[in-house]
């Protein structure tokens, strides 16, 4: 599928000369046609066939995300997100401060377009055994009642944090993913952005985000280990989390490094179904 | 809700919320509309907006920061604060 490239444009901010500077090259490293923000929003009618015809890539210079909520607010879905003040941290140097880009600020978005088309030539890692029969979707569930909404928790076999994310092990393999109660207070979730492929999370680390037209979400990882897989299917089609948050909305396969000891401080259904009721309560 | 615990341990006794840098902050109000347990409080004079109540804050959330575009807002150490709660557990399981 061909890509499409929606940057934010933000030209007060160095971040955001960067951000338009990694549009126009990655553009045509891809061959892809670069979409202007301020016309789309104008002018929706105007990319209404190359959004429906590419993956999108959104460049966003700071965290004001002005970018990704304008593809969210036209439904555009977003394939890959870049947000260059994350990729300055990461490179541990620091923009030059004038809004004309100086030798950091084309480097870094030599940089950052070289990660796009190396993200783009490299699947995200998938899940070994696809379905899992350990890992069946629960019958059983706990049902917190609020007002007009009802909060599912199933009976067996899932233990959560108290940020809302679920772990479920079965042979030596840990899946995670967010409680109902969570997928329905974010509403509509636009976007899943995945942890690093194989990389180390601590108990509590960030397992990456979701993104809804309401809110962002960290998810905060209930065990430490290594990421195995990212579920394919949330990646494609992250309103499955909404539709099925403690089965096909799995976002996350883990190898554990230290469960015995991470279980300890984890929560059963019973106790996480309190926890829902005060929180419920107190919105 | 500082009446409320996290882990086990008094929500009061963990030192996690958001610390806004006045010399980044553009008043952007962004954080605060976004934020849904009114960490935050608007007020009149210089510092138009302050951390209000740090003990609203979720533990481990650093969402507003995700939003805040001049990168305003910081957050405590993470595996400082899980050391910290880990060891008020464990200093609590023994009396």
């Amino acid at each position: 599928m061909k890509h499409a490239i929606l940057s934010c444009n933000g030209l007060d901010k160095p971040e955001g000369s960067v951000a338009r500077e990694v549009a126009i090259r990655a553009a045509t490293v891809t061959a892809s046609e670069i979409i202007c923000p301020v016309l789309l929003n104008r002018v929706h009618a105007r990319y209404k066939k190359v959004l429906s015809e590419s993956a999108l890539i959104v460049v966003d210079g700071c965290s004001t995300r002005c970018a990704k909520k304008l593809a969210a607010q036209l439904e555009a879905k977003v394939d890959r997100w870049v947000l260059v003040s994350d990729a300055v941290k990461a490179s541990g140097r620091q923009l030059e401060s004038t809004l004309s880009l100086g030798t950091d600020g084309l480097a870094l978005a030599q940089t950052i377009v070289a990660e796009i088309v190396r993200n783009l030539n490299t699947p995200a890692p998938t899940a070994a055994r696809e379905p899992a029969t350990a890992f069946e979707v629960p019958t059983e569930h706990l049902v917190v009642t609020h007002d007009k909404f009802e909060f599912r928790i199933p009976v067996v076999d899932y233990l959560f944090n108290e940020n809302d994310v679920w772990v479920r092990v079965a042979d030596g393999v840990a899946r995670v993913g967010i409680s109902d109660y969570m997928q329905q207070k974010l509403t509509d979730i636009s976007y899943f952005d995945p942890p690093v492929a194989d990389g180390a999370v601590e108990q509590f680390g960030e397992l990456g985000s979701l993104e809804s037209a309401k809110a962002v979400f960290e998810i905060i990882s209930p065990a430490s280990g290594t990421v195995a897989a990212v579920n394919p299917a949330v990646i494609a089609n992250p309103a499955l989390i909404n539709e099925d948050p403690y089965g096909g909305g799995w976002l996350v396969e883990m190898k554990l490094a230290n469960w015995p000891q991470d279980e300890q401080v984890l929560i059963d259904p019973a106790a996480y179904a309190e926890i829902v009721k005060r929180k419920a309560a107190e919105e | 809700m500082s009446d409320t615990t996290f882990m086990g341990v008094a929500r009061d006794r963990i030192p996690w919320f958001p610390t806004i840098d006045y010399d980044k902050c553009t008043f952007c109000m962004e954080c605060d509309t976004f934020c849904p347990h009114q960490v935050f409080e608007r007020r009149e004079g210089d510092r138009k907006l302050v951390v209000a109540h740090p003990n609203h804050c979720v533990v481990f959330c650093r969402a507003c920061s995700k939003t805040c575009g001049p990168g305003a807002l910081s957050f405590p150490n993470k595996p400082e604060i899980i050391a910290l709660i880990k060891q008020i557990r464990g200093a609590e399981s023994v009396k």
